[in-house]
């Protein structure tokens, strides 16, 4: 098992936004996390992904307990979180934005693009351009490419559909697709058919809780199974 | 025909520098032009921290002062070499800001340029009461400096010399540090540090490594404040001067090194000849400033820089 989330709770103050949240994620698996909005889905992906302390409970990854461990660290050690927001540094350009991530992760420049321009080749075009002029697809496009640098162990995508153009959806669909099998990933969605043909494991969350894990392809194809929750 | 100006400046930048102070010798007095140089350098090593990596800091004449002191003190109990005393001067003030920074670069904002000025307060209470025995308290102390071969730093051009040498050295190193994964890095930090925090980089360390760098950089230009006066006194430490260098980063324009030099030698020319013609001067620098904020918020060389025309990259993305 690559990641080992138990029993967690995160709490803001005295509110509890998450409690006993338990989900696990296999190497190479799409896990989708689907709920209404302010259920607790990017608190928990935040939460693993080491900005916010946990109330209570434990994150593994990887077979040891990662905890408290700060941001950096776990980058570092393979998890990558892709924003929902879809913000690149605007004022540096596309290229110092892949640089970015490379000279983290020690790969050499010219294979970090590469590895980009493979996931889009239009940004090609734009590398020497300020990444805030990218539309949001494109600067989603570049953040997945990005993320993916010095191949990481785990990707942490919140809301990657979101706001998103239906022709820009399906090129990121077609991103998520390809890399599916490759590299584990724990995707917060509420596009219910990306989650429904990418899916092979779904767990639907309901008021900071973990209401439903659904690992059978039937269960995550019925649509009314997972339209409940949303 | 621009476009091949601008290339031809890019490449042979540093000899336009070197060439635009030497014109000026002729205009102003060679020590009081070696004063610009100092105080550009000055400015390049607060744009370090405040231009590229978005903090602003009230308190940046501790480091000043640190390397005037540093220098006098060496020359009086150490050597009176000079490039000794530059040493020195440097590594006191880089020492001051490693002792500081994990402290300091922890902190943004307000917080950031207040923690700054507060560290000034003591560093200039100590130079004025604490360590007066050693520091001359208000009275200051004298620095005085031997040769070192031909280099005669009593000679004014020989100090005019010498302090352009540096200054040039300084801009080499800062464009080449802000223009490598480093410097892309510290503007990074300045957009939003949580999100670089994802990438995997301790952006703490990276801050103190900036932090140390500028101090130094401010230490140098102390170092040679001293050795241009061949004396130092607590002003060259005091907290209320720290608005001169904010003032000059603010009209150059941030986070470029040529906003700096530009910066640097509009707010010297303002202050030190405006007053022979207005009597409240300091009133002019508000207007000054109000008219940056409103109408060049990028600073005199972002003004330029969005004039001049761009390699043509710029597609717009569909």
């Amino acid at each position: 098992m690559l990641l080992d989330v138990h029993n967690l709770d995160v709490a803001y103050g005295l509110a509890r936004v998450v409690s006993d949240a338990s989900i696990h994620v296999e190497r190479g698996e799409m896990v989708f996390l689907v709920g209404r909005n302010g259920a607790g889905k990017t608190t928990l992906l935040r939460t693993i992904a080491g900005f916010l302390p946990a109330a209570a409970g434990d994150v593994a990854f990887d077979g040891a307990s990662v905890s408290g461990t700060a941001p950096e660290v776990l980058a570092r050690g393979g998890i990558r979180y892709v924003f929902q927001d879809k913000r690149v540094f605007t004022k540096l350009t596309v290229r110092e934005n892949v640089q970015l991530a490379a000279f983290a992760q020690k790969v050499p420049l010219a294979a970090a693009i590469e590895r980009v321009v493979a996931i889009h080749p239009r940004i090609a075009r734009f590398l020497d351009a300020p990444a805030g002029g990218l539309s949001g697809g494109q600067r989603q496009l570049l953040l997945i490419g990005r993320a993916l640098i010095g191949d990481p162990k785990l990707l942490l995508i919140d809301e990657p559909t979101e706001g998103l153009a239906a022709g820009t959806i399906d090129e990121v669909f077609e991103v998520l697709s390809n890399t599916k099998g490759k590299v584990a990933m724990l995707i917060v969605e509420q596009n219910l058919p990306v989650v429904r043909e990418l899916g092979d494991r779904v767990y639907a969350m309901k008021e900071g809780r973990i209401a439903v894990e659904l690992t059978r392809p039937e269960e995550i194809r019925d649509a009314a199974r997972l339209e409940a929750y949303l | 025909m621009l476009a091949s100006i601008q290339r031809w400046l890019a490449r042979f930048d540093l000899v336009v520098i070197a060439g635009l102070f030497l014109a000026l010798l002729p205009v102003l007095h060679v020590q009081r032009t070696t004063d610009f140089i100092v105080f550009c350098l000055y400015v390049l090593s607060f744009d370090l921290i405040y231009g590229h990596m978005g903090r602003l800091s009230f308190g940046h004449m501790l480091y000043l002062g640190a390397g005037a002191y540093g220098a006098a003190l060496c020359s009086v109990h150490l050597s009176a070499n000079p490039i000794v005393a530059l040493a020195a001067s440097v590594i006191l003030a880089g020492a001051v800001g490693l002792l500081l920074g994990p402290l300091v670069v922890r902190t943004t904002g307000a917080c950031f340029a207040l923690i700054n000025l507060a560290f000034n307060q003591v560093g200039h209470f100590v130079v004025l009461i604490a360590a007066a025995a050693y520091t001359g308290g208000e009275d200051g102390m004298t620095a005085a400096f031997s040769r070192v071969g031909p280099l005669n730093l009593s000679q004014r051009t020989h100090m005019f010399a010498f302090a352009l040498a540096i200054l040039l050295a300084a801009v080499w190193f800062v464009r080449r540090l802000t223009g490598s994964p480093f410097g892309i890095l510290l503007r990074s930090v300045k957009e939003k540090e949580e999100r670089v925090r994802f990438l995997g980089y301790d952006t703490t360390r990276y801050k103190l490594v900036a932090f140390v760098l500028s101090t130094s950089l401010a230490g140098a230009a102390g170092g040679l404040s001293a050795l241009n006066y061949g004396y130092v006194t607590p002003s060259f430490i005091d907290p209320g001067r720290n608005v001169e260098v904010i003032f000059a980063a603010l009209i150059g324009g941030a986070g470029s090194v040529y906003g700096a030099l530009l910066g640097g030698v509009a707010y010297m020319v303002i202050s030190n000849y405006l007053p022979d013609y207005v009597q409240r001067w300091e009133m002019f620098l508000g207007f000054a400033l109000l008219l940056l904020v409103f109408r060049f918020r990028s600073g005199l060389w972002g003004w330029i820089a969005q004039r001049a025309p761009r390699p043509a990259v710029e597609e717009v993305a569909p």
